[in-house]
């Protein structure tokens, strides 16, 4: 512990760069390489990380959760069409099937990504009426926020009670 | 007391009982007391009040998460479900009745015939114990219970459990308010109940209460910086071990937990208390269970934790350093040496024991969750499971209804206030639910993550709008101290001009909230009373007239087996029925549920897959007396035999390459009826299924031989059985059992 402070004041005078440096390899570097290599003389600083703000990684979680809840997992290994097609008995002509009829666990893309957008929706809603509530601001905003939050949940809770009793119409009865 | 009734109201209570005049005191002496008493016996404070709530809130949520799993054991009877947990049953039973040792060492020569199981080594006991300490508690007590009926029941008695813990949980991280929601959540939640209905004897009814008990006691631990929570956790720890293979997440998460609070700078001696007593101590509880052995050390999905708990180590040297060391300077280079070495001496050792093959590389079941394409490609038995899909957005909805919503608001409010504890949850709701997208089964391991991330967002948005709603009109008085003080600091205080309106609106809110969770209970036990409580053994239809017919054909075909065979028969079946053969029709079969010997998984597919006589002789050479089959022809079951034929053949295929996949497809489609291949129609799986079928009118119509599971008439209708007779069907066709011929006399 006491010859810690001697080896820094040798290292300092002998060091006109950084910080004093402990590193044993450090002396015979500076005379195999570098005593006929001379370095160019670099303005290059390390990137310094610095954490991102809680709501930068919130807004990154909430694209994650949008792509999880759409079902990207069950896109990506089963591979189902983006939107699927019946063919009319009658006049022979294709019609598109936006909901996978007949399973619980089976999807088209597009059907996950809407309701995912539906579910994301709400939850962007709840937080809109939380800003609206709690915050200092100018009145017409916390109104428009309220406005916009009480209309996004009561649009999504819709929206996804539709699709569920689309997709399976034995719900709820 | 008439004379003295006017002190005695005013000593006891200044405004309360001025109801009852002082003139009728007098003729009404009795009466007058009686409200008196009750006035005063009911006029509690606050803290009272509130614990009185608080506690019959439990209460309530407690009954509640036991009887709304219950409609199964009411519509049909007290039995168990599935094919899973007829091995937990069947081991339960024997553990009651010879002992733990006996359990402990039991070699079991009535399943994998010829290889037989070591069932003390391959299961996790943590279940079957709990239930046999309730069957002897209960038999202590002089309760003459069948053990059936306490394996029965103790899923739902472990789910009320949950929500005691959930409310502790919800307690620690946000407050009591969001404890008690999180405890109403949790206990009605599909998610969870689909796994935790009244008879399904599964390790996960009682492995989600140690998982939730587990990380409130470490977050506890965090949270105080108490070795007595610490080493409580690390007992939690233990029981989730026994109880269930999904430790493994325990046993990740917390790490990775560790890592992202140094990360971000919350290093504390109180974390590195509760991280080092919780990890040695569990790490040598856990290698108490034989299955799981030295895996802690050996194994490569518990490397994180060890990696973990050397940094850790690091961290605290490093911290002790600089509180010694007066040079911030001196400090840095110290520590970049120091962390560049200690990463440097993991990555060798790390590199060293994966090379050197002491380190197990991750198992195929773990492994596909970080890459779900690979158990498509490479292990078919692990694709074939239905419960191992993906899974689509109609699954999440299903199972979670308003949480979907709730978890993305209420990971707002936990990122608005970032603690600790709030840390946890978010990083466990997070890496649950990307596993619950990956695999359908595990929406049961995301849901208490789910349900107390929404009862975080519920809690603080109802406090909100009640907080609005209760404003009173604080214009003039200067005690508006109680609304500056519950409000934390923000100001409401500018709802002047507006308050009617604000509070009108506050008041409408909150009934569009209650509106909000009340059609989530009834979402919640809709889906319980109509999808998850089906006991997969009897299976129920509606008859013509609106009726309901059940099927109870399984259990009449074990109970066949059971009393007209030779009790050394041996049967043959795929293996999904392994267990329940076993466990009710006593006899020996040659796979089953457990699914570890692939191989032999094979030869039964490549048997049931070839021709008559080919599979003959493999069923010589593994000794079968009886090979039983499930068909839905008659019934229009779907989950029968017909139906898993492919992935028979692919797993046969696997590995024995003679059976070809194509050779059973027309153009790429499986058919059963004129059109389908030649293979297809003359193998025994098929000969075996529709033997007499192309006799049986099956719906008004349609020609004999219609097969209402598939919807088509089938190909080949008159099939002769050389080698095998038909032993016994049951009543709707669902399972039929076939006598293997011993071989011809040579002359």
């Amino acid at each position: 512990m006491r010859s810690k402070p001697e080896t820094q004041s040798h290292t300092a005078a002998t060091e006109p760069l950084s910080s004093t440096s402990m590193d044993p390899i450090f002396p015979l570097l500076r005379i195999l390489p570098f005593g006929f290599l001379r370095p160019p003389k670099l303005r290059l600083k390390l990137p310094t990380l610095t954490l991102p703000s809680p709501m930068t990684v919130y807004a990154l979680v909430l694209l994650t959760y949008f792509m999880v809840v759409s079902g990207i997992v069950y896109d990506v290994i089963v591979e189902p069409p983006g939107i699927g097609s019946t063919q009319d008995r009658a006049t022979g002509s294709v019609r598109p099937v936006v909901f996978l009829p007949g399973r619980v666990n089976g999807q088209y893309i597009v059907e996950g990504l809407s309701s995912g957008f539906m579910f994301v929706l709400g939850g962007v809603g709840v937080v809109l009426m939380d800003l609206a509530l709690d915050r200092n601001r100018a009145k017409s905003v916390k109104v428009s926020y309220a406005t916009a939050g009480i209309a996004s949940v009561v649009i999504a809770y819709v929206m996804s009670m539709l699709f569920i009793r689309i997709k399976i119409p034995a719900y709820l009865r | 007391m008439v004379g003295k009734a006017e002190p005695v109201n005013g000593s006891v209570k200044p405004g309360s009982s001025q109801s009852i005049p002082a003139a009728m005191q007098g003729p009404l002496k009795k009466p007058d007391l009686i409200p008196n008493l009750s006035l005063k016996t009911l006029k509690l404070k606050t803290k009272q009040q509130e614990l009185l709530i608080r506690v019959s809130i439990l209460c309530l949520v407690y009954v509640l998460a036991f009887i709304t799993r219950l409609f199964s054991v009411l519509r049909y009877e007290s039995m168990i479900h599935e094919f899973d947990p007829y091995f937990n049953y069947r081991t339960t039973l024997f553990l009651t009745e010879k002992g733990f040792y006996e359990f402990w060492n039991w070699f079991d020569s009535e399943s994998w015939y010829p290889l037989g199981r070591i069932i003390g080594g391959t299961l996790y006991p943590g279940l079957m114990v709990t239930a046999a300490i309730i069957y002897w508690l209960l038999r202590f007590l002089r309760f003459a219970i069948h053990i059936r009926e306490v394996c029965v029941l103790t899923a739902p008695f472990f789910a009320s459990n949950t929500t005691l813990v959930a409310y502790f949980f919800g307690k620690e991280v946000w407050d009591s308010g969001a404890g008690l929601v999180a405890a109403a959540l949790i206990a009605i939640c599909p998610g969870y109940i689909s796994r935790s209905v009244a008879g399904s004897y599964d390790n996960e009814g009682v492995a989600i209460f140690a998982l939730l008990l587990t990380f409130y006691l470490f977050v506890k631990a965090v949270n105080t910086g108490s070795l007595a929570w610490a080493l409580a956790s690390a007992f939690g720890y233990f029981y989730m071990v026994s109880a269930w293979g999904g430790y493994v997440f325990i046993i990740n998460l917390i790490p990775l937990y560790v890592l992202v609070l140094l990360i971000t700078g919350r290093y504390s001696v109180r974390l590195y208390v509760a991280y080092n007593s919780m990890y040695v101590l569990g790490m040598l509880l856990a290698m108490q269970i034989r299955f799981v052995g030295f895996q802690h050390v050996q194994s490569g999905e518990h490397m994180a934790a060890m990696g973990v708990f050397f940094l850790l180590q690091v961290f605290f040297f490093l911290d002790w350093v600089k509180h010694l060391l007066s040079d911030t300077k001196l400090f840095q280079a110290f520590l970049r040496i120091t962390v560049t070495t200690a990463i440097g001496v993991g990555a060798i050792a790390l590199g060293v024991g994966t090379a050197s093959g002491y380190i197990s590389p991750w198992t195929g079941r773990f492994y596909s969750l970080l890459d779900p394409t690979y158990a498509k490609d490479h292990i078919p038995i692990i694709a074939s499971v239905s419960e191992h899909q993906p899974t689509a957005w109609s699954s999440f909805m299903f199972d979670f209804h308003i949480l979907l919503f709730l978890f993305p608001a209420g990971l707002y409010f936990c990122f608005k206030r970032l603690t600790d504890a709030t840390i946890f949850i978010v990083m466990y709701g997070l890496t649950s639910m990307y596993f619950a997208g990956v695999m359908v089964r595990l929406i049961l391991v995301a849901t208490p993550a789910v349900c107390l991330i929404s009862a975080i967002a519920v809690s603080a948005t109802i406090k909100n709008l009640t907080l609005v709603a209760r404003a009173k009109n604080k214009v003039t008085q200067t005690g508006s101290a109680r609304g500056s003080s519950s409000s934390k600091g923000s100001s409401k205080a500018s709802l002047d001009q507006s308050q009617p309106f604000q509070r009108n609106g506050a008041i409408a809110l909150l009934f569009g909230a209650f509106y909000l969770l009340s059609k989530y209970a009834t979402h919640c036990t809709w889906v319980t009373s109509e999808a998850y409580s089906s006991p997969s053994i009897v299976l129920a239809a509606r008859g013509a007239h609106g009726n309901r017919v059940i099927f109870d054909d399984y259990r009449e075909a074990y109970f066949w087996l059971r009393k007209n065979t030779p009790p050394d028969a041996k049967v043959m079946s795929w293996w999904d029925y392994g267990y329940q053969i076993t466990a009710m029709g006593n006899r020996t079969v040659i796979v089953d549920n457990n699914t570890w010997n692939n191989t032999h998984i094979a030869t039964v597919g490549r048997a049931m897959s070839s021709y008559e006589n080919e599979a003959y002789e493999i069923m010589r050479s593994l000794d079968v007396d009886y090979v039983l089959v499930v068909f839905g022809g008659v019934t229009g079951y779907s989950s029968d035999d017909i139906n898993k034929f492919l992935w028979m053949v692919r797993i046969g295929g696997g590995v024995f390459p003679v059976i070809k996949e194509p050779d059973y497809l027309v153009n790429g489609e499986y058919r059963v009826d004129k059109g389908a291949a030649p293979k297809m129609l003359n193998c025994l799986m098929y000969k075996l299924s529709y033997y007499r079928f192309g006799e049986l009118t099956t719906e008004y119509g349609k020609p004999p031989g219609y097969d209402r599971a598939r919807g088509v008439e089938i190909g080949n209708k008159d099939i002769k059985l050389e080698y095998l007779e038909e032993a016994f069907t049951t009543s709707n066709w669902i399972v039929r059992i076939y006598k293997v011929k011993p071989p011809n006399n040579r002359w």
